[in-house]
């Protein structure tokens, strides 16, 4: 450790403050992480994306940009690539909506109940994806109480999660675990607006379902625009839920870049094919985050923020 | 007077009964968890109400007698395995997030900006594409707790945390220790982490959190059963174990309830951190 602050102070101390070699010492955990852990990898991943290494094999060959060329070509790509937009829409309008509105619920609550409640509406968020798959897994199983059920009473035979609803239920799933953590925000964005706003509000005749979408709503667009790019980024993040209930099926209809990367490196063995798929995948998360970002901030100075 | 105080209320009890009814809709998978797992094996899946209650999953996950499988405590083992990996990486990265956050905000020193850049990019660097390269720089480490310890170790999250933190606090209380002729060393210790006793609290368990309920990474580095995480334990048994589900949800309950403990026993220091998380 020693050795590295020697180095790094050296041709730094003597010019400006003195704080330089010190500063560098507390930087020194963080500089060995990032250098072994963060940028190591990234120039690896960079170059095995341009391999056909295996991951077992101390033989590969540099294959140019077939890995970029193959992935256009790959319907489980394709897939992963409209899904992650499928489940982003959905998902940011459902988490936006129950944010609020849970936000708005609980700040009306008497100040007794406040804390508690939305400590309550946030436990969901703590909850490990594997737990609650292990819960639908077995609601939705053949022997099931729920299957039973329908079955006696509906004639009603379905095996749900290889059926056109385990999209939603995935849906249901994420937008259950992440509603109540973003109603947080929302809820310390709204005690944060200042009372005068209202009665001024008030006395313009700004009542009732106004008050939300001319005053509320306007007041808080910064959080707002937080916690849309937040649950956006988070449909990018899928993985527990399709891993152990759907594996990506019906179809491909389900399964998500996360996995499929994981798939294509760590069970067909393409590790270099899988290094392209996750460039292609951090592409499209960037270009989406900032199209959104972009759009919220039209948003954004239309309130003059 | 009195008659618009009789309104207030009446709206507030329609709203309270209203939130009321979402959060139980919204626990209620809790309820259900927790219920499937004191149920006797019959029953399981099949009732709603706790008609009779049994310990058999509980037993069967934590008495030494896992029948069929070929280790007894594995159980047992894969909770400790959790703890092994969260607790460590909880720690050192609020030893981290402190050092650095504390460096980027109250130091002046050559290279501060390109650290900051660096943080910035790692911040919203979407880590799938590390996940091979880690897993082959690691591979000598598998099946080792410091192979799934290293990669995760440092929340780069948290040191945001700590920065946004320390940006609220003026230079002149640390300038002032600094007078007194304190050393930084001394002045993180005595003086800045004590200040940042909700943030480290909330660093601390959101790091915890998401660490023990990590499954990719554990997945890969650890798949020996032995060295196995409770998270991953469960998602590798469930699925095979669908004809005995209790003991599933009785693990369930195992991988949940201490995250959830923790949580609402420092749930007081939320409101002032939170404040933090969005800058």
């Amino acid at each position: 450790m020693n050795k590295n602050i020697g180095a790094a102070s050296k041709g730094m101390v003597k010019r400006k403050r003195k704080n330089t070699g010190i500063a560098w010492l507390f930087n020194v955990p963080y500089i060995a992480y990032s250098m072994v852990f963060l940028f190591l990898p990234l120039g690896w991943a960079l170059w095995l994306s341009v391999t056909d290494w295996n991951l077992m094999s101390p033989n590969y060959n540099f294959v140019k940009l077939d890995n970029f060329i193959n992935l256009f070509k790959d319907e489980k790509v394709q897939a992963a690539f409209w899904n992650s937009l499928r489940y982003l829409v959905p998902i940011v309008i459902l988490c936006f909506v129950l944010g609020v509105g849970i936000a708005l619920l609980v700040s009306k609550l008497p100040e007794k109940l406040k804390g508690f409640a939305a400590v309550m509406f946030f436990i969901p968020y703590l909850t490990s994806g594997v737990s609650t798959s292990v819960m639908v897994k077995y609601l939705f199983s053949y022997n099931s109480a729920l299957s039973v059920f329908l079955r006696e009473h509906f004639n009603l035979n379905v095996n749900w999660l290889q059926s056109k609803a385990s999209f939603w239920i995935l849906v249901i799933m994420i937008v259950w675990k992440m509603a109540g953590y973003y109603a947080l925000f929302v809820l310390s964005g709204i005690e944060g607006v200042s009372e005068d706003v209202y009665e001024a509000g008030m006395l313009d005749g700004c009542t009732g379902i106004r008050k939300l979408f001319y005053i509320t709503l306007p007041m808080i667009m910064p959080t707002i625009t937080s916690v849309v790019t937040l649950a956006a980024g988070l449909s990018f993040q899928i993985f527990s839920e399709p891993f152990l209930l759907t594996g990506g099926g019906p179809a491909l209809a389900t399964t998500t870049w996360q996995l499929e990367i994981y798939n294509a490196s760590f069970t067909r063995f393409r590790a270099g094919y899988g290094a392209a798929m996750a460039i292609a995948n951090a592409v499209q998360i960037f270009v989406v985050i900032q199209l959104i970002t972009w759009l919220l901030n039209k948003l954004n100075k239309k309130f003059g923020w | 007077m009195g008659r618009k105080r009789k309104k207030i209320k009446l709206s507030t009890i329609i709203i309270t009964i209203v939130t009321l009814i979402i959060l139980a809709i919204s626990l209620f998978p809790y309820y259900y968890m927790v219920l499937q797992s004191f149920l006797p094996w019959n029953m399981v899946d099949k009732a709603l109400l706790p008609k009779s209650i049994s310990l058999d999953s509980y037993r069967y996950l934590l008495g030494g007698n896992s029948a069929g499988s070929a280790d007894p405590w594995q159980w047992v083992r894969a909770l400790i395995n959790s703890f092994v990996v969260s607790v460590p990486t909880a720690i050192i990265s609020v030893l981290v997030g402190l050092m650095t956050g504390y460096a980027a905000t109250h130091m002046e020193y050559k290279g501060k900006g390109l650290i900051y850049s660096s943080l910035l990019f790692q911040m919203f660097f979407p880590i799938i594409i590390l996940l091979v390269p880690r897993y082959m720089l690691i591979r000598p480490l598998a099946n080792n707790y410091l192979g799934m310890l290293l990669p995760l170790i440092v929340s780069i999250w948290g040191i945001f945390m700590y920065i946004n933190y320390f940006k609220t606090i003026p230079n002149v209380v640390f300038e002032a220790a600094k007078i007194d002729g304190a050393t930084h060393f001394q002045i993180l210790l005595k003086i800045a982490l004590p200040s940042t006793k909700s943030i480290s609290i909330i660093v601390f368990l959101s790091v915890f959190m998401t660490r023990w309920n990590e499954l990719i990474w554990d997945m890969l580095v650890a798949p020996d059963y032995k060295m196995q995480t409770l998270n991953v334990m469960i998602s590798t048994q469930f699925n095979q174990n669908s004809t005995v589900p209790g003991p599933m949800y009785a693990a369930s309950v195992l991988l949940t309830l201490p995250v959830i403990i923790l949580f609402l026993c420092f749930s007081k220091y939320f409101k002032e951190g939170i404040n933090f998380m969005l800058k």
